[in-house]
């Protein structure tokens, strides 16, 4: 798998990530190679902080990252600007969030309309593609309702179905079960898993629970930022922070009051030195 | 393209649509600060533009009417050695720019003078049959009548003058003038009518005769030192520059009421000038309620606008939301606030409102009790005008932070 350049649909290679809270660094993914295939449902598996999120929005095309390669269905990702990364998503990639996918204004089957609606196409055909994505996902006849008068299973299987009618190659779910109970939730895993086989569309999911991992066709195990082969291996720390997060990728303004705190603190030093009065 | 263009511009309509709808309460308190505020500055103008056109026109009825015109310098120093030269001119000029309303006079300056003490006056001789044309003095008449085109030396003087003098109707007012070359004259008159006005100019100061007595008694058969035209307000200025031109070259002053008296006409400015800064702290007003329930309404939706970015919305989509939103609120603000404000101008305009509690009868001046508001279209458009780009300018700064969302955070955080 993956040797087939027209069938890798996620190629990563080494993906650095840092966040930084004024100029305190935290590290969010390390040198992260990954590949997937067109048509795999894939799983990211991981502890809470293990970097999920931040790999799932670095594909998504919804964040930056420091340094590496990422290449989502042959386009470079990290060269577009922002008004590309929108076409982007909005022509090659279906998103399911944790909850409150939705509009609350729009009915189920308008929520579903509306990415068919932004690509262009009329209401009415717009309306007739959701009103099919939402038989797909079993809740046909719930199209009227508002998302106040759904159970949460119910509206993430109209987010499913939103992202499955923009028609994407890719639909990338950042833990959908996250916010369901467990029958809800393996029922969720099992519909898409479903979609996945029928349609070809491939799927990565993020999630740290046991029955998503279960229903994996690929588990892919995340640890402090690096894909690790098992559970038991402890994932190598990076030498340093300094090496993982340089301090070059600090934000500009960041690193101009950075520098301005240095300067700052290096003058005062040399008065408080001057004229101490401790003894 | 344009296909689509309109099916993105129609689904943008319909969040916002829908947003409002969905914070009914929210959305009509909005809009009804707006209309009231819209609605009573409209009444404001409109009971301003009423008061107005009343002092104006009461003020202009009393004695002076709309314009005057005189021989060159007679306003400030009035002379009867400045007599109008050829009347006939004058009112053939007059016939040219379709006036009929007009009157002529000859004024003075004089002293009346009882048993007890003497006043000075100015002496109006007037046009007993013309004069009710231009103004409407013959009704301030509160004591006795107004001149009759037969009279001869009668005399009406305003009510301080005679309370001074200690004189009563039919008593004997003996007038002291001088003729145009300067030579003292003296004649004896009695006493038909006085002004209970109320105002001081009017009340204080004046002794009005028939225009052939005064005439005769300085011995200026057929001259006058004034005409006195009466005209609609709105005509004042175009009447003013087409008699100036038709009389050119005749050594003549051709002065409109404000020219005369430009304190009144400084006393309208400073009202309006009143009522733009009322303007102002409504369109503050109108501003800060609707940025905050724009506001509001754009922080609650932080995570929804997120994830509509997610999934391909553009921030100018989601700007354009927000500006929907800001403009419909306005229109509809001030779209009911006009229909509200018009329906209260209407009514009171109809039926007058009555000011006679908080105007103490001598302290009237030229104001009637019952002020009948109007309504002028360039102030309602300035003002609907003013408060629509206020309520667009609301709108702005939510729908540019809302279009600066990075929609992760957006999504964590909302
Ligand atoms: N906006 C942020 N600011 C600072 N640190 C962040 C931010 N987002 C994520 N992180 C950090 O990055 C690491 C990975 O986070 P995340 O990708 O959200 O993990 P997961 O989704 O697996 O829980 C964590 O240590 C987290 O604290
Ligand atoms: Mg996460």
């Amino acid at each position: 798998m993956g040797n087939n350049q027209d069938s890798s649909i996620i190629d990563l290679r080494n993906l650095h990530k840092c966040y930084w809270v004024g100029t305190m660094p935290f590290p969010a993914l390390h040198g992260l190679n990954l590949e997937i295939a067109a048509g795999e449902f894939a799983v990211v598996a991981g502890r809470s902080g293990s970097g999920k999120s931040t790999l799932l929005n670095i594909v998504g095309a919804l964040e930056s990252a420091d340094s590496g390669s990422v290449e989502v269905l042959g386009q470079d990702i990290l060269g577009m600007n922002s008004d590309q990364r929108t076409q982007f998503r909005l022509r090659n990639i279906g998103f399911v969030f944790q909850a409150y996918n939705l509009v609350r204004v729009f009915t189920a089957r308008e929520n579903v309309a509306y990415v068919c609606q932004l690509q262009g196409k009329s209401r009415k055909e717009s309306m007739e593609i959701a009103n099919h994505w939402l038989h797909e996902v079993e809740i046909g006849h719930l199209g009227y309702r508002r998302p106040d008068q759904l159970s949460g299973g119910q509206q993430q299987r109209v987010a499913v179905a939103r992202a499955l009618a923009s028609n994407p190659k890719l639909i990338l779910a950042d833990e959908p079960t996250a916010n369901l109970d467990s029958t809800t939730g393996r029922r969720l895993i099992r519909l898409m898993h479903e979609l996945n086989h029928r349609f070809g569309t491939t799927f990565l999911i993020s999630s740290h629970d046991p029955d998503v991992k279960q229903a994996a066709g690929r588990l892919i195990k995340l640890a402090d930022g690096q894909i690790v082969d098992s559970w038991d291996e402890v994932p190598e720390p990076p030498q340093s922070l300094s090496s993982s997060c340089p301090s070059s990728h600090l934000p500009l303004g960041e690193r101009v009051r950075n520098y301005i705190k240095l300067k700052r603190q290096s003058r005062g030093g040399k008065r408080r030195g001057g004229n101490q009065r401790r003894s | 393209m344009n296909q689509s263009t309109s099916t993105v511009i129609n689904t943008i309509l319909t969040v916002a649509l829908r947003n409002l709808l969905a914070h009914r309460r929210r959305t009509f308190l909005t809009i009804g600060a707006i209309a009231v505020g819209l609605a009573s500055l409209i009444f404001l103008w409109g009971f301003n533009e009423g008061l107005h056109r009343n002092m104006l026109g009461n003020f202009q009825d009393a004695i002076i009417g709309s314009i005057q015109i005189h021989h060159q310098g007679f306003f400030q120093h009035p002379e009867l050695s400045k007599a109008i030269a050829n009347p006939q001119k004058v009112v053939a000029a007059l016939r040219q720019a379709d006036v009929s309303r007009y009157s002529m006079r000859l004024e003075s300056f004089g002293l009346a003078a009882s048993d007890i003490t003497t006043q000075g006056v100015m002496l109006i001789g007037m046009d007993p049959l013309r004069e009710g044309e231009v103004t409407q003095l013959g009704k301030r008449i509160g004591i006795g009548r107004f001149l009759a085109p037969e009279d001869e030396y009668t005399i009406i003087l305003g009510a301080t003058t005679a309370n001074n003098l200690q004189v009563k109707l039919g008593d004997e007012v003996v007038i002291i003038g001088y003729d145009r070359f300067g030579a003292m004259l003296a004649e004896s008159f009695t006493l038909i009518g006085i002004i209970t006005s109320g105002e001081m100019g009017l009340d204080k100061g004046m002794a009005i005769t028939t225009l052939a007595t005064l005439q005769q008694m300085v011995d200026m058969p057929d001259r006058v030192t004034t005409v006195v035209i009466g005209s609609d307000e709105s005509r004042v200025p175009a009447l003013t520059a087409e008699l100036e031109a038709a009389l050119q070259g005749e050594r003549l002053e051709v002065m409109p009421w404000y020219a005369m008296f430009p304190v009144m006409k400084e006393w309208v400015s400073l009202h309006n000038g009143f009522l733009y800064l009322f303007l102002g702290v409504v369109l503050f007003i109108v501003l800060a309620g609707e940025l905050n329930t724009l506001l509001i309404s754009m922080l609650e939706r932080t995570r929804e606008f997120g994830v509509l970015m997610a999934i391909g919305t553009t921030g100018y989509q989601i700007a354009a939301i927000l500006l929907v939103e800001a403009v419909v609120i306005g229109i509809v603000g001030i779209v009911s606030g006009i229909l509200l404000g018009y329906v209260i101008v209407l009514f009171t305009g109809k039926y007058g409102i009555d000011l006679s509690i908080l105007l103490g009868s001598t302290s009237r001046f030229y104001v009637d009790p019952l002020i009948h508001p109007h309504l002028k279209l360039d102030h309602l458009g300035i003002t609907s005008g003013v408060i629509l780009v206020a309520s667009i300018f609301a709108g702005l700064y939510p729908a540019w932070r809302a279009s600066k969302l990075q929609p992760v955070e957006a999504i964590r955080n909302g």
